[in-house]
C-alpha cells in the first residue's frame, strides 16, 4: 500500500489516523520497549516507573509466568525454573551450550534433540524461544497499557552479529508473543539512528555495543538522514556477563573457597561480582567481602583479570576498520551502547584505541530501544520516510558446501542487504537426477568450522551426462538479514525454494503448534484483535487504491478496471459484517487482481531512475 | 519481473569509464535506494514487498559493482564483450605466474607469529602500490579500446587482490583474531 501511495502529492488528502508501533529491545539482561508518544520516541515506564526489564522469567506452577524485577529477585531460591540470560541461548544446540560453558543451572528435557534444547519447569517444557516470548509479551502489554490501545507492529532489535538461525528464533518468539514484526533490526544501526536523528550528525560514526551478553561494533556513514552500515563485527558469546564471570573466578581464588558450589550459591557470588563491578564505575577502588574473606581491588587489577576480553573487543574494532578501508583518524564520533560499557577499563581501552573520547551523554541502555521506536514510527506510516533510509549488511559471509567439505562464499560479510546472488552449479555424474546443497555461514574455509543453516535436496534433475545439466541457486538475504534459498534447473525450468529454517532451532510445525496453544489461552482476544487488524488493512487498501487509479488510471485496461473495483465493492462490503478470514482473504483477493497495476506504477515510479528498459517494459504491458 | 538496465554506469547516469566519481555514485544510490528500499514498503502487500526486496538487490549488486575496482573493471569488460569468467592460457603471461610465485613464496616464507606482522607489511604495502599501478594501466587501456590488454591486466588485479586478501588473513591469524 505504501507503494501505491509513493506519488500521492503531499499525501495530505486525508490525516491519517497515528498507528501504534513500538521499537523493543531484547536484551540479555535487560529489555525495554519504546514508542512515539506526545512528541518523539521514548522508552515507555511500567506502572512504577521503571524503564528496564530484567529480562529474567520465572515459571510457576498453575500461575502464568513471571517476567522481570520480581522474577530476578527469586533467581536464587529458584534457579531451576528461573530462566536468566535466554538470549544467549536462542539459535543454539545443547552441545553448543555446554561447550560455551555458560551458567546453565536448569534440566534439559532429555526427549529434545541436541538442536532444540528445552528446559524442564514447574509450568512445563519451555524452549528459548517460549521464554524470549514471554519476555515480549510482557513488554507489549506494557506499551499497550501505556498508548491505551492494540499495538500494530513492533521492531524489535538484535545483535547486528546474530546469524540467521539466532534471527530467525527471534523472529518466531515474537509471533509467537502476537506481535507484528514490522523489522528486525540492528542493535547498533538502532542506536546509530537515535543518536543521528538527535544531533543531525554527518560523518563516520563508530558504535560501540557491548551488552550483557553480546558484543557487536558498527562502522555507520551518516549523511542527511541515510544511515549506512560499512562494515559489522561482533561476538555474540561476549558480554558484560563474562567480566562478572571472571570477577567471581577472582573472588572465590582470593577467598580460597574450594568447595563446589550449588546453584544457589554460584548465584548468590555472580551477584556478588555483578555489584563489584557496578561499584568499579563509580570509584577506582572497592571493598569486598565473600563468606570469611575481605579485600579490595581497584580498576587496574579488574582491567588485568579481563585483559584477554577488552582485547577480543578491540580487535574486533580493528578488523571492523579493515573491512570499511578505514582508519581510526577516519572516524568522527564513538558511541557506546549497552550497559556493560559503562565500566572504567572498556571506556579507557575504547578512548585508546580510537585516540578519541567516547559519547557519554547518551544513555546506552536506553539509546537502543530508542533508535528502533523511531523505525518502527516510519515503519508504521506515521512518520515520512522522505529522508530517512537505513542501509545495513548482513554480518557472516554465506557460503555453500563445495567438493572435500570446503565452503564456497557467495555472499561475502558487509555485503548491503538486501542482497541476492545467483550461481550455477552441474552434476558429476552421468544420470545423475539429485543435488544437494549446503548452505553454511560465517568465515571459515571448513565447512565444520562454520555454522550450518540449511540442506535441501533439487530432485528430479533430467538424466543427462555428467556436467550437462545447469542448476542455477539463487540466495536471496531479505532486510531482516534472514536467508532464502531457491534453486532451478535452466533447460527443464525446474524450481525448488526454501526459506531457510535454520538446522538449530523449531520447524514450522513446531512453531504453528505453539502458536495454536498460545491462541487457544487469549482465542476470543486475538480474533477481536486479528478483526480490527483485518480491517485496518481493508480500509487503507481501498483507500490507496482509489486514490491510485485517481492518479494512474491510464495504465489500466478496462476490463483490469473492473476487475479491481469488483475487488474493491466486495471488501467494501465484507468490513463491515465479516471475519477476519473473510476480510482477509477478500484483502488478498484485491492484492492480487492489482498486483500488475501496482507493479506497473512501480515501474512508472522508478522508470525515471532506473532508465531504460524498464520504461519500453511499461508500455508493452500498457498496450 | 522488471527488465532492469544491466549497464550499471547507464543505471547510475554516468559515463562509461573506469575513472569514476565515488561520491556522485553514491549519491546517486542513495536517492534511488530512497525510492525502492523495503522499508518504505513495510505495510504494503507481499507482492510489492517481494518487488522491493528484488529490485533493492539488484540496485545494491549494482553499486557494489562499480563501487569495486575489480568488479567495476569485470563490468566494463563485459559490456565490451569479454566475459572474465573464461580466462585462457593467453591471458595469463609466463610475467605474471612468475612475479605471482614470488610473492607467494614471500608469503609462505613468513613466520607463524606476531614477528611476522612488519613484514606482512611491507608485503601489503608492495601488493598494494602493483595493484595501483595495474589500475591506472587498466583505465588507458579500456578506454583505447585495448580490449585483450585490458583483460589481461584484469587477471592481474584479481591475482593481487587474492593475494592482498590472504596477507590480511595472514595478518588476522598471527593477531589472534
Amino acid at each position: 500500500m505504501a507503494l501505491l501511495k509513493i506519488s500521492e502529492p503531499g499525501g495530505k488528502a486525508t490525516q491519517p489516523a497515528h498507528h501504534l508501533a513500538v521499537g523493543i529491545d531484547l536484551g540479555t539482561t535487560n529489555s525495554l520497549v519504546a514508542a512515539s508518544c506526545g512528541g518523539g520516541v521514548k522508552p515507555l515506564p511500567d506502572a512504577e516507573g521503571r524503564y528496564l526489564l530484567p529480562s529474567v522469567v520465572q515459571y510457576r506452577e498453575n500461575q502464568p509466568p513471571l517476567v522481570g524485577a520480581q522474577a530476578k529477585f527469586n533467581t536464587a531460591t529458584d534457579p531451576a525454573n528461573t530462566i536468566v540470560s535466554v538470549k544467549r541461548l536462542l539459535g543454539k544446540s545443547l552441545s553448543e551450550l555446554t561447550a560455551l560453558g555458560h551458567f546453565l543451572p536448569y534440566q534439559f528435557d532429555a526427549n529434545r534433540d541436541d538442536s532444540s534444547p528445552a528446559i524442564v519447569t514447574v509450568a512445563g517444557i519451555k524452549d528459548p524461544v517460549r521464554v524470549s516470548a514471554d519476555i515480549l509479551a510482557e513488554l507489549a502489554r506494557r506499551a499497550e497499557h501505556c498508548l491505551k490501545g492494540k499495538l500494530e507492529g513492533a521492531v524489535i532489535t538484535v545483535p547486528a552479529y546474530f546469524d540467521d538461525a539466532q534471527r530467525q528464533q527471534t523472529k518466531d518468539a515474537a509471533a509467537l508473543a502476537g506481535l507484528n514484526v514490522l523489522r528486525l533490526l540492528n542493535e547498533p544501526t538502532a542506536a546509530a539512528v537515535a543518536y543521528g536523528l538527535d544531533s543531525q550528525d554527518q560523518g563516520n560514526i563508530i558504535v560501540f555495543d557491548l551488552g550483557g551478553g553480546t558484543f557487536d561494533v558498527s562502522l555507520l556513514s551518516l549523511q542527511k538522514g541515510v544511515f549506512e552500515v560499512l562494515a559489522t563485527g561482533g561476538d555474540t558469546n561476549l558480554g558484560g556477563d563474562d567480566f562478572d564471570r571472571l570477577l567471581a573466578d577472582w573472588i572465590r581464588s582470593q577467598a580460597n573457597s574450594g568447595n563446589e558450589l550449588d546453584a544457589a550459591a554460584t548465584i548468590r557470588l555472580l551477584h556478588l561480582a555483578n555489584d563489584a563491578k557496578h561499584r568499579l564505575s563509580d570509584a577506582a577502588t572497592i571493598d569486598l567481602t565473600y563468606q570469611q574473606w575481605s579485600g579490595e581491588i581497584n580498576n587496574e587489577q579488574f582491567a588485568e583479570l579481563c585483559d584477554d576480553l577488552i582485547k577480543k573487543t578491540i580487535n574486533t574494532c580493528r578488523r571492523v576498520l579493515r573491512d570499511a578501508a578505514m582508519t581510526v583518524a577516519d572516524i568522527d564520533n564513538i558511541i557506546l551502547v549497552g550497559g556493560a560499557t559503562r565500566m572504567p577499563v572498556i571506556r579507557e581501552a575504547v578512548t585508546r584505541f580510537f585516540e578519541k573520547q567516547p559519547l557519554t551523554e547518551l544513555d546506552p541502555d536506553k539509546i537502543v530501544a530508542i533508535g528502533a521506536g523511531i523505525q518502527a514510527d516510519v515503519l508504521i506510516g506515521n512518520k515520512s520516510a522522505e529522508n530517512f533510509l537505513l542501509l545495513d549488511v548482513n554480518p557472516l559471509s554465506l557460503g555453500i558446501e563445495t567438493m572435500g567439505e570446503l565452503v564456497e562464499k557467495i555472499i561475502p560479510r558487509n555485503t548491503t542487504i538486501p542482497v541476492a546472488k545467483a550461481q550455477e552449479f552441474t552434476t558429476f555424474k552421468d544420470g545423475q537426477t539429485i543435488m544437494s546443497l549446503h548452505v553454511v555461514q560465517g568465515e571459515r574455509e571448513l565447512v565444520k568450522d562454520c555454522r550450518s543453516l540449511a540442506r535441501f535436496e533439487l530432485r528430479g534433475i533430467p538424466p543427462m551426462v555428467a556436467g550437462a545439466a545447469k542448476i542455477r541457486v539463487r540466495f536471496q538475504v531479505d532486510a531482516d538479514g534472514l536467508l532464502g534459498v531457491s534453486a532451478e534447473e535452466l533447460s527443464t525450468g525446474k524450481m525448488a525454494e526454501i526459506q531457510v529454517k535454520p538446522s538449530y532451532g523449531l520447524n514450522a510445525d513446531a512453531i504453528e503448534q505453539m502458536l495454536q496453544s498460545s491462541q487457544d489461552h487469549a482465542h476470543a482476544d486475538m480474533e477481536a484483535r486479528a478483526l480490527k487488524e483485518a480491517q485496518l488493512e481493508a480500509t487503507q487498501l481501498i483507500d490507496a487504491m482509489n486514490s491510485a487509479r485517481k492518479i494512474d488510471g491510464e495504465l489500466l485496461t478496462e476490463a483490469e478496471s473492473e476487475r479491481i473495483m469488483d475487488a474493491v465493492s466486495q471488501l467494501q462490503n465484507e468490513i463491515a459484517s465479516g471475519n477476519s478470514n473473510q476480510i482477509h482473504a477478500l484483502t488478498e483477493r484485491l492484492n492480487r487482481v492489482s498486483g500488475d497495476f501496482a507493479a506497473r506504477r512501480m515501474d512508472l515510479h522508478i522508470g525515471k531512475a532506473l532508465r531504460g528498459e524498464s520504461i519500453e517494459a511499461v508500455e508493452k504491458s500498457a498496450d | 519481473m522488471l527488465q532492469i538496465n544491466n549497464n550499471y554506469f547507464q543505471l547510475f547516469e554516468l559515463s562509461e569509464s573506469f575513472e569514476l566519481d565515488l561520491n556522485s555514485l553514491a549519491e546517486k544510490y542513495r536517492e534511488m535506494q530512497v525510492e525502492v528500499h523495503p522499508d518504505r514498503f513495510a505495510n504494503a502487500g507481499e507482492t510489492e514487498k517481494l518487488r522491493a526486496v528484488q529490485l533493492t538487490s539488484f540496485l545494491n549488486e549494482a553499486y557494489g559493482t562499480l563501487k569495486s575496482p575489480l568488479r567495476r573493471a569485470g563490468h566494463l569488460l563485459g559490456l565490451h564483450g569479454r566475459d572474465v569468467d573464461q580466462v585462457s592460457q593467453s591471458d595469463l603471461g609466463a610475467e605474471l605466474l612468475f612475479e605471482q610465485m614470488q610473492l607467494r613464496e614471500a608469503l609462505d616464507e613468513l613466520p607463524d607469529d606476531e614477528s611476522a606482522l612488519p613484514e606482512l607489511d611491507k608485503l601489503k604495502s608492495a601488493v598494494s602500490k602493483k595493484l595501483a599501478d595495474r589500475q591506472q594501466n587498466f583505465a588507458s587501456n579500456i578506454d583505447q579500446g585495448e580490449l585483450d590488454e585490458a583483460k589481461k591486466i584484469f587477471h592481474e588485479m584479481q591475482f593481487l587482490l587474492k593475494l592482498l586478501s590472504e596477507i590480511e588473513i595472514g595478518e588476522e591469524q598471527r593477531l589472534g583474531y
